[in-house]
């Protein structure tokens, strides 16, 4: 149980999120745009699709001998002169990543976009032992400017307008200036070239690691990876266990399905192949490579109702094509991973309890398992979380009673056929227009945002019966 | 936690799991060298079609190429860039790396050019080799694969051939001839089995970059922006008779 809940409802805060016009409009324009790019990145590769079907093969074959890549894994890096460390939680790791540090008498760390680093909530860690943080990624660079954290998977910083940008680098920097993106970048280019470049520790996530080869690779855009991994003296990286592939063939393949899944780029602008510390001749590199295995409850998942969430590379396309992710944006999940996959992350880093709401935010409309590049369904696992969340008995009362009570109900025939005439009685008062508007004050959450379709005036099982009676005849 | 108690609790659920289909991942080549080579030779027939692809690929990522046929024509090129943008100094990769000595020439043309030692360099070098490169205004490379599907350049580090060339100047000029051309992002997975099959020679450094187009984010309300922390410029230069490089991957 890693992570702090949020103390506001969850419909309260997709309430602020819904009422916040900015962010409506920045949700729609990014969201839209992102599910354009990967069509289109799709519709110009045929061969993608099996491409996708390879890649969830090559992740289903490595998780059910996730044992043996990730000790061949290990023996690689070692081999390589790197270090291997073994976190079974997220306090575990961010105490081996501090020990780094001190070890290395390190004062500042430089960081490239990682989820994983903040699943752990590495930061606040470093910052209170004495060691300056610093997220190079520009999304990230401006959260961590204003404090705040991503709310996208692969674009951290959607909700905020280049005129926050300015405001915030103004007040944080010193530096004003007008609201111009290119002139932002400009800035915090030269703001950041000056820490990549005195910084002692690089720290980093990983896209994947190879384990025949013990590579450890990094796709991003900006070049804050190569940054990251080149100039500081260390080089930690932290990742999921279930990141480990077998072999750079399969590399490949799933090279040619992420970026074009994420942003719709064919390739993002750098992949980064880390093969350990500097090696002999190398005018640049780290003395010393540590990989940090982290656990956080993936490994009870390997046998676990999530285990096909496992298989996630952190994309984002399930978010942008996710109608609840598109009305209330990333915060609103009140975690580190937000939209339908991120629900199910929660529930593996948390347990069942911190998604009991979450595992409602979906329609279950199918659209994230269409999206997701290694065809996880999202939304058969989400159906499972309900189930748990129900039977745990974690679920609100009312709920748990009203689908206790069908249940019952349901198991007996005679009984269930006795409702509809009860039924068509009790609902009278409320029907306006052949819908169900509004339900008095203890069912009315549930036409608070939606109709309720009344229960009809000859039932299929009394038409059924009609028709029996006739075909007799 | 060890790594013995770490693997053990990972063998602990994967023993509980139950009845789960086989699955069947990509059938990797057997002899990734002797493949490699055969794929060279056949699309050593094809070069100009690729070349043709990978321009309109690297075109379309914000790259821009020229074309020149040979490689001692390769210092002009570099000089027309440098001095359509008024930059004025060079580090490079050591001629062994490259296929060709650059630091002659440039300097011939007013370029103050450093270029890499092809050997290991002490602590205090390495440090001033790195300000040179964070000073330097334009960084020539060699190119170890030039991948026509998606205008990318794949660059191996080592001795000579500097990782900071290619990342901290504002403009990166890569060099490279038809023999460093491959068709698909798969075809650069072959060759990627190939160079790490058995120990690297010693000069092979610790980091491969595939690099598709100048350093972008879109961060800043999805506007696209160039140069936000690598390179705001990439050049391509394609020898059409070929490079030869010493050092080769």
């Amino acid at each position: 149980m890693s992570e702090v809940a949020p103390v506001t409802p969850l419909r309260e805060r997709a309430g602020q999120a819904l009422k916040d016009t900015f962010l409506q409009e920045a949700l729609t324009i990014a969201t839209t745009k992102f599910i354009g790019l990967r069509r289109e990145a799709f519709d110009e590769f045929p061969e993608g699709e099996a491409l996708r079907d390879q890649a969830r093969a090559i992740k289903e074959a490595t998780l059910q001998r996730l044992d043996h890549w990730l000790e061949m894994l290990i023996d690689s890096i070692e081999r390589r002169g790197g270090h291997v460390h073994y976190a079974t939680s997220a306090e575990d790791a961010r105490r081996i990543v501090l020990d780094i540090a001190k070890r290395t008498d390190a004062r500042m760390a430089v960081k490239s976009k990682s989820m994983a680093t903040e699943e752990i909530h590495l930061n606040e860690a470093l910052e209170a032992a004495g060691v300056t943080p610093v997220e190079t990624d520009l999304g990230e660079y401006i959260i961590q400017l204003a404090h705040e954290r991503p709310s996208h998977i692969i674009a951290p910083a959607i909700h905020k307008t280049k005129g926050q940008v300015a405001e915030l680098f103004a007040r944080e920097l010193g530096r004003e200036t007008p609201p111009d993106p290119e002139v932002l970048t400009r800035i915090a280019r030269d703001e950041l070239r000056e820490k990549f470049l005195r910084a002692d520790l690089g720290i980093t996530g990983a896209n994947f690691a190879v384990a025949e080869t013990g590579t450890v690779v990094l796709v991003t855009n900006e070049g804050n990876g190569r940054m990251v991994t080149s100039l500081p003296r260390v080089h930690v990286a932290v990742m999921g266990v279930e990141k480990v592939v077998p072999s750079m063939t399969d590399l490949a393949v799933f090279l040619a399905i992420l970026a074009k899944s994420a942003t719709g780029q064919k390739l993002s602008v750098y992949t980064s192949l880390v093969n350990g510390p500097r090696r002999g001749g190398e005018l640049e590199g780290p003395e010393e490579f540590h990989l940090v295995l982290l656990d956080n409850g993936r490994i009870r998942q390997i046998a676990g109702p999530l285990r096909e969430a496992l298989s996630c590379l952190r994309c984002g396309a399930c978010l942008n094509v996710c109608p609840v992710y598109r009305q209330i944006g990333g915060h609103a999940y009140g975690y580190t991973y937000p939209g339908p996959i991120g629900i199910l992350l929660t529930a593996m880093l948390n347990g069942p309890e911190s998604v009991k709401d979450l595992a409602h935010a979906s329609s279950l409309c199918g659209a994230c398992a269409d999206a997701c590049p290694v065809r996880i369904d999202i939304p058969r696992m989400l159906v499972e979380l309900r189930k748990e969340v129900d039977e745990r008995r974690i679920a609100p009362w009312p709920e748990r009673f009203v689908f206790g009570a069908l249940g019952w109900l349901l198991q007996r025939p005679a009984l269930y056929r006795l409702t509809a005439p009860l039924g068509r009685l009790f609902q009278r008062p409320f029907v306006r227009g052949g819908a169900i508007r509004r339900l008095p004050p203890f069912l009315g959450q549930w036409t608070r945002t939606r109709d309720l379709p009344p229960v009809a005036a000859r039932t299929f099982q009394e038409r059924w019966a009609d028709l029996e009676r006739e075909g007799r005849r | 936690m060890t790594r013995a108690e770490f693997l053990a609790r990972i063998r602990g659920e994967m023993g509980k799991t139950r009845g789960l289909f086989e699955a069947s991942p990509p059938t990797r080549p057997a002899r990734p060298r002797e493949r490699l080579d055969l794929l060279r030779r056949e699309l050593s027939e094809r070069w100009r079609e690729n070349i043709d692809r990978f321009t309109r690929e690297f075109e379309r990522v914000g790259g821009v190429l020229h074309q020149v046929r040979e490689a001692r024509e390769v210092p002009e090129a570099i000089a027309r860039i440098a001095g359509e943008r008024q930059l004025t100094s060079v580090v490079a990769w050591d001629g062994d790396a490259l296929g060709l000595d650059v630091a002659e020439p440039l300097a011939a043309r007013g370029l103050t050019t450093s270029t890499a030692p092809g050997v290991e360099a002490s602590a205090g070098e390495r440090e001033q080799r790195r300000a040179l490169a964070a000073a330097a205004d334009l960084g020539v490379t060699g190119v170890d694969l030039a991948i026509a599907e998606t205008g990318t350049l794949v660059v191996v580090s080592g001795a000579g051939r500097p990782r900071s060339a290619s990342l901290l100047p504002a403009c990166h000029v890569a060099v490279f001839g038809r023999e460093a051309l491959v068709e698909s992002l798969l075809q650069a997975g072959l060759a990627l089995e190939a160079w790490h099959e058995g120990a690297p020679p010693d000069w092979r450094g610790a980091s491969i970059n595939f690099i598709t187009g100048p350093s972008r984010t879109a961060d800043i309300e999805l506007t696209l922006t160039r140069g936000v922390h690598g390179p705001k410029e990439v050049h391509a230069v394609f020898v059409e008779q070929g490079l030869a490089v010493a050092r080769r991957v």
